[in-house]
């Protein structure tokens, strides 16, 4: 059996997340939410919410040690110099260099670990569930026939109506993309 | 719906009592101390004078900055600016010991000192108070028209938006004049106590550590009247915004502190380094050290998690830890140039404590005249229904 989706669009996100409330109320499966910009109250509800600042704070701190050790390594180790009589290893000094970097670091590693997690890269084909989930629709994908009995499916189109949809829309699911 | 603050009994006792521990401490200081306690009075009362320009400077900031959020609590910052007054007439009285404070103050100076007679033409007691006069009067100007435009609104219709756009129009003047008069305040008043040295960046650090602290008491007081039942509509959103301002204000700070302290190590020219030396020596470290720990340090690390920072307790304790940081830094300022020595005793917790039962009495008094919300500003729904 083929899978489909129901795709059903709104015109706001207080609809759009009126609607989630109230589907999850009921247990029904949503499989994702597209929107022009971040909600928080969706990616709340569907548990979508990033866990990226940790890795961020862990690999922060990991960068500081590695650049700490990295000015030790140059200024007392491989070339110690003398500036202004000061000894090679100086705190203060090292200050600077290891907040730049790690703000570089971290932000590379991270940004990079984005990347990966999400499926981006450069040159990749543009992917839109809809036409209009990037400028002004809001879009709710809701699971397949094989995970939806007709039950569910018409409680779950009379809510998305009650709700405020503008449009709702049942069709094939595309198993290649993503 | 009209609500308003009405000043709680235990709470007006206790800022009397406040207050007069404060005029006892004040006392028995110059019984027993002398003129070493006119440098106690300065600390105290540039330390509720910042917080109250601090508060100003909140107001002012959510007013250009189109916030939404902070609409409602908007009273709460605007009654703790009614201590600038006070601070001016405390300067004034202050007069008595100019000579005792500041070095370039002392008869005869000028003739036996070469880099002070030089600033002599800057740092002379007419023009001193010149100065002090008309950043006083600029200030008292700026805030008595920011207050008129709030109560103007509240009189007049919802909807109205005329009062908003004046507010914001004085706001930017405010900044403005804040930014200049108030880092000239902090040369006068406080960096010329050690009238050998010099840095440019002390201006902008006292207007970041007066903005830092004023933040720390609205928080405070903000969660104090929620709990008094006050404010009902008070979420973990506006905490959570709250406690960003605090994180951010901690970088700068921590920022400012470092350059200002990095250049000079750098350099190393004795001209500079002779107001650091004495400070990272013994009997001071501590307070260097505490000054950086508490300033930067712990509100960076905890406050770095919104889950944490947006806690009631959290907040109580961090707020706390600054308003004690934000002393350590004055009293670091002040007292080893003063010939001061490193004891905080009953004069220094007293007086404290009377200038904080004034200020708090005063932000009292301010805050049960008026309406506790802003009625008719445009933001205010925004602000009773914030969410993230």
């Amino acid at each position: 059996m083929k899978q489909k989706e129901i795709i059903a669009v709104f015109d706001n996100d207080e609809d759009l997340v009126s609607a989630i409330r109230k589907l999850l109320e009921n247990k029904i499966r949503i499989r994702d939410a597209y929107t022009p910009f971040p909600v928080h109250d969706v990616l709340r509800l569907l548990g979508r919410e990033t866990r990226l600042p940790y890795f961020a704070v862990i690999a922060g701190a990991v960068n500081i040690i590695a650049a700490l050790g990295f000015l030790y390594w140059v200024a007392v180790i491989d070339y110690p110099l003398n500036f202004g009589g000061k000894p090679a290893f100086t705190l203060p000094a090292f200050v600077v260099i290891t907040y730049l970097l790690t703000i570089l670091l971290t932000f590379l590693i991270t940004s990079l670990l984005f990347q990966v997690r999400t499926g981006l890269y450069p040159g990749k084909e543009p992917e839109e569930v809809m036409e209009g989930s990037t400028d002004d629709k809001f879009i709710l994908a809701l699971g397949s026939n094989i995970d939806m009995n007709e039950k569910d499916r018409s409680m779950a189109d009379s809510i998305l109506r009650e709700c405020g949809a503008t449009d709702i829309i049942e069709r094939e699911r595309d198993n290649e993309k993503k | 719906m009209k609500e308003t603050f009405i000043i709680p009994t235990k709470a007006r006792i206790l800022a009397l009592v406040l207050i007069a521990i404060g005029v006892l401490a004040i006392v028995i200081g110059f019984a027993k101390e002398g003129p070493g306690t006119w440098s106690v009075l300065l600390i105290n009362n540039f330390y509720f004078l910042s917080l109250a320009m601090g508060a100003m400077f909140f107001v002012a900031i959510q007013y250009v900055t189109d916030s939404g959020w902070s609409a409602m609590f908007k009273r709460v910052p605007e009654a703790m600016t009614t201590f600038v007054p006070v601070a001016f007439i405390v300067m004034l009285i202050m007069a008595a010991g100019v000579r005792d404070i500041y070095e370039w103050a002392h008869r005869g100076i000028t003739a036996t000192d070469a880099l002070i007679a030089h600033k002599a033409p800057y740092l002379n007691i007419p023009f001193f108070y010149a100065r002090l006069a008309l950043f006083f009067g600029l200030w008292i100007l700026l805030i008595a028209t920011l207050r008129r435009f709030s109560l103007r609104e509240d009189a007049g219709e919802k909807g109205e938006t005329e009062s908003f756009l004046k507010s914001r129009k004085y706001s930017r003047v405010f900044i403005f004049v804040f930014a200049l008069t108030f880092s000239v305040a902090a040369f006068d008043w406080i960096m010329s106590i050690d009238s050998h040295w010099f840095s440019t960046i002390f201006g902008l650090r006292a207007i970041i550590s007066a903005f830092y602290s004023a933040v720390a008491v609205i928080i405070l007081i903000l969660l104090w009247l929620n709990r008094s039942g006050y404010f009902p509509e008070m979420n973990k959103y506006h905490r959570n915004d709250f406690a960003r301002y605090l994180f951010r204000l901690s970088i700068v700070w921590g920022y400012l502190w470092f350059i200002q302290f990095l250049i000079i190590w750098y350099a190393n020219l004795p001209e500079s380094t002779f107001y650091f030396i004495p400070r990272v020596e013994e009997p001071w470290r501590l307070f260097f050290r505490a000054e950086f720990i508490l300033n930067w340090a712990i509100p960076f690390a905890v406050l770095m998690s919104d889950d944490i920072g947006r806690k009631k307790p959290v907040l109580i304790i961090i707020s706390i830890l600054l308003l004690a940081g934000f002393y350590v830094t004055l009293f670091l300022q002040v007292m080893p140039g003063t010939g001061g020595t490193v004891k905080i005793g009953f004069v220094e917790i007293g007086s404290f404590a009377g200038f904080a039962g004034l200020f708090f009495l005063l932000f009292m008094y301010t805050l049960s005249k008026a309406s506790l919300k802003p009625d008719n500003h445009p933001f205010l729904e925004e602000s009773l229904h914030h969410h993230l």
